[in-house]
């Protein structure tokens, strides 16, 4: 089961340094014959925001879940909080907190129900579990909700719910896979926020996987992940210097119009119905081709580099699917009507 | 929107609702065995001629089980028709007396609280005993190869134990057709021995010397007399039970066995030795 | 003695989520109530003329007890069995909508998760039994308070193997959708060839050999598990056996521990 010679003798004692998190060593999973997880390592320093970014299925819901003892690695070897994940599953998920991309929470109990079910299963005493749920359901703002039932909530309200309970017994480092999915903006900020604060007072570190770009810009650590491979890592300025082109955005006058610049320009990539994106780093070239075209384009604009783009010149693909996400959202809306 | 303060409040009274309502339907009557009774205003019981002292044939004194099933009729309001039928014990299967449902309520002078009268009616005991005895000259068991006379009532007790018992310990069954030849071949020694009911005894003359012993209680339990009522009659048979409860507490009942009670039973004191 | 206490919180919570959760559904509540209704009020007493004598020393049905009272015990293990088996449903609910995965993140080793819903599924089924002791009066089954306990150990143990079973159904089955017909499939064979609405062995009396069954259904009756559940309650609640006594008993312990180890086996494999 487990390959590669970075597994320390005595489980636990291993040469982890206390400032590292989550270390990930030469990580691979297959499903049948298709490989998801292709020799992945990587580390994660204590107190940081991480943040794996790839799109549906490149890897990341897998990793989480074999770092969250959910699943066996068929190859290499991963520790959290100095705990490995296989050896020593009960220390690994005492010290983790995880939200999940659906919903798990117990819609027939009451937020509070639900945060004292948490608290049981972690073994908290009595006191403390009353203490903390008060305080994690006051972090959420959700106090004047505890004794409804969770069916009546809100998708906002159930992952505030959730961020709540995963917090509960105090866990050194926080799981979130697609953590503010389907959120309000105002919403998806002020989980940042709460986050945020955490990470600074308590050392807390945060893995998250999305594949919003929007999530991870505050992040301290962005890894790229796809096909199963990291293809990028690094802090968001980081990455955007190294990969992010600068890019100008054109809207041609008509059909005619379009095919010369597309003949002029091969490396133009089109851009919604009408539109072209032309990689725009090279000053001069951008003048000249402006001074050729300008009577012909009806919309011109710099895009300067975003992590987006980033994705985009690293896998040559974007990096949302409208389509699947649309896909998501009725799948958990259907989810959620169902009823046992 | 719900909101739950106290998450037993709403089980808690969800299930005194329903512990309620079952207890409630508890009370519905499974039958309308009572209620015809007390719509023709008659409790009819049936007996033999003579089972003494249950049913003795004497106006004056009519047995136990009459006086018994006229004070329950009593205490239900009903008038108590005692049904005289020569048939009852006639035969060692009860399928032969042709007692239906349209002739007896209640059935009595003789029914036996067994498994065997259980398959059949259901019962309400009374405070007499019956069980297989042994009647002879001497307290001790006979040597193998011995005669030993059986007279079998008709109270429904296990015919096969004493079959068996009297195999086991290899002597010779003389089935005895009927009383005056039981106690006759006592009498005569032609049987060494002689097996029979207890509740039938009193319906005996038995000869000078021969006196009544309890047979091993292991293998011969004693049992008590009954009342039999058909299956399925179960309001009747719960009206007739609470009756006799009543007569238990206000001491008639053992008043009233005490009465009948002894007659036939003084000679039962001692055990066979083996 | 700390992780022992985390363990027993732990177990404690599963079981009270299984507790709460079945305290809000209404409709298993409800069905709790009409089977014994249906069966003891309405067939019990619908067909009881069929059973209660015309002519003494003829019946067909011949055992020393009414008709109400043999069903009686039988319809405690009806209702412990559709409670039980249903319990599947809260499997497979887990297992869908991802409440499962909340489980299985935390420390709780999944033997003891899986033993916490188990119990949780088994004490709710007992209950479900146990209203129907509230109709032994209905019933003509007079119990002593030793009977009622010692009843309801046997129903708790009886529960715990069926909830099991109900947990490696779910294991198998991957949607709600046809769960509803296939406990049907299951659980009404199995009542109905448990010797429940009717004697198994005439011959048990010279007096009933008359009345004889084809080998097929004596097979299917004497293989059926819940054959030997219902004796043991009968012999409990009414004391009435039709086959050794420590059977009944045995066959409901190793139904518990058999399927709670099969249980968690599938358990483990999710």
């Amino acid at each position: 089961m487990l390959s590669g010679g970075m597994i320390s003798p005595q489980p636990g004692a291993g040469p982890v340094s206390p400032a590292i998190a989550i270390s990930v060593d030469a990580l691979s999973a297959r499903y049948g014959v298709n490989t998801v997880l292709d020799n992945v390592s990587l580390e994660i320093a204590r107190g940081s925001s991480f943040a794996l970014l790839g799109p549906n299925g490149a890897g990341k819901t897998t990793l989480l879940n074999i770092l969250s003892t959910l699943r066996k690695p068929d190859g290499g070897s991963a520790r959290v909080a100095g705990a490995d994940v296989v050896r020593q599953q009960g220390e690994a998920r005492r010290s983790l907190g995880v939200v999940f991309q659906d919903s798990s929470l117990d819609d027939r109990l009451t937020a509070w129900e639900n945060l004292e079910f948490h608290g049981l299963v972690y073994g908290m005493p009595s006191r403390q579990r009353k203490e903390r749920s008060a305080a994690v359901l006051a972090l959420v703002e959700l106090e004047d909700w505890r004794d409804e039932i969770v069916r009546s909530f809100s998708g906002g309200m159930r992952r505030r719910l959730e961020i709540a309970r995963a917090l509960l017994h105090e866990p050194k480092i926080l799981f979130l896979d697609e953590p503010t999915a389907g959120l309000d903006a105002q919403t998806r900020v002020r989980i940042w926020r709460y986050l945020d604060e955490l990470r600074r007072d308590r050392d807390l570190t945060v893995l998250t996987t999305t594949h919003y770009i929007e999530e991870v810009e505050g992040a301290d650590t962005i890894c790229i992940i796809d096909h199963g491979k990291i293809i990028a890592q690094g802090s968001p300025e980081a990455l955007k210097t190294q990969h992010g082109h600068r890019w100008l955005h054109v809207i041609p006058r008509d059909a005619a119009a379009l095919s010369a610049i597309a003949a002029r320009r091969p490396d133009a990539q089109p851009l919604g119905a009408h539109g072209l994106a032309l990689p725009a780093d090279d000053g001069a070239e951008v003048d000249a081709f402006l001074a050729a075209f300008r009577d012909q384009l009806t919309e011109v604009q710099f895009q300067d580099p975003t992590l987006e783009s980033v994705f985009l010149s690293l896998t040559g693909r974007q990096l949302r699917d409208r389509a699947d996400d649309t896909h998501n959202a009725e799948k958990a809306a259907g989810r959620r009507g169902g009823r046992r | 929107m719900r909101r739950v303060r106290n998450r037993w409040m709403q089980p808690a009274i969800n299930l005194a609702i329903v512990v309620a309502l079952l207890t409630a339907l508890s009370y519905l009557p499974p039958d309308t065995s009572l209620a015809d009774r007390q719509k023709t205003g008659v409790l009819k019981l049936c007996v033999p001629p003579s089972y003494p002292p249950l049913v003795t044939g004497d106006p004056n004194e009519p047995g136990f089980d009459i006086e018994l099933a006229a004070k329950v009729a009593a205490d239900l309001g009903l008038r108590l028709s005692v049904n005289t039928l020569s048939s009852i014990g006639k035969d060692f299967n009860p399928r032969n007396w042709a007692l239906t449902r349209a002739q007896c309520d209640i059935i009595a002078g003789g029914v036996a609280d067994t498994v065997q009268t259980r398959s059949f009616l259901q019962t309400i005991p009374t405070p007499i005993e019956t069980g297989w005895v042994g009647v002879g000259k001497s307290p001790e068991l006979p040597e193998a190869g011995a005669t030993v006379a059986v007279l079998a009532g008709s109270s429904g007790l296990d015919r096969l134990q004493v079959s068996g018992w009297l195999r086991r310990n290899g002597w010779r069954t003389m089935p005895a057709r009927s009383a005056l030849q039981f106690t006759g071949v006592l009498d005569s020694g032609a049987a060494s021995f002689g097996v029979t009911e207890r509740s039938g005894l009193a319906a005996l003359v038995l000869p000078a010397g021969v006196e009544v012993f309890a047979l091993p209680a292991a293998e011969f339990p004693q049992y008590r007399m009954a009342f039999g009522l058909w299956k399925g009659d179960q309001t009747l048979k719960r009206a007739v039970e609470a009756a006799i409860g009543k007569l238990e507490r206000s001491g008639e009942l053992a008043r009233l066995a005490d009465r009948y009670g002894t007659k036939g039973y003084q000679r039962f004191s001692q055990e066979l030795v083996p | 003695m700390n992780r022992t206490m985390m363990a027993l919180r732990g177990l404690y919570g599963v079981w009270l989520r299984e507790i709460t959760r079945a305290t809000r559904d209404r409709a298993q509540l409800i069905g709790g109530i009409s089977r014994p209704l249906i069966w003891l009020l309405i067939l019990g007493v619908g067909l009881n003329p069929y059973f209660r004598g015309e002519v003494y020393g003829e019946v067909r049905f011949v055992i020393p007890f009414t008709y109400l009272q043999f069903l009686f015990p039988a319809v405690i293990v009806l209702n412990i069995m559709y409670t039980s088996i249903q319990f599947a449903v809260s499997v497979i609910w887990d297992r869908e909508f991802g409440f499962l995965r909340e489980v299985l993140v935390s420390p709780m080793p999944r033997w003891l998760i899986l033993f916490g819903k188990v119990l949780g599924g088994a004490t709710v089924a007992t209950l479900h039994g146990a209203l129907v002791l509230i109709l032994a009066r209905f019933a003509d089954v007079t119990l002593s308070l030793e009977q009622v306990a010692l009843a309801l150990a046997l129903m708790f143990t009886l529960a715990f193997g069926l909830t099991s079973f109900g947990v490696i159904l779910a294991a198998r089955v991957r949607s709600f959708e046809g769960f509803g017909v296939f406990s049907n499939t299951v659980i009404l064979p199995l009542y109905f060839t448990s010797s429940s609405i009717f004697p198994l062995d005439p011959a048990l009396t010279r007096a009933q050999q008359a009345v004889t069954y084809p080998e097929w259904l004596v097979f299917l009756v004497q293989i059926n598990p819940i054959t030997y559940a219902v004796d043991a309650l009968r012999g409990v609640l009414i004391n009435f056996n039709q086959f050794t006594p420590g059977w009944g008993i045995g066959i409901i312990v190793a139904m518990a521990v058999g399927f709670f180890l099969i249980a968690i086996i599938d358990f483990a494999r999710q």
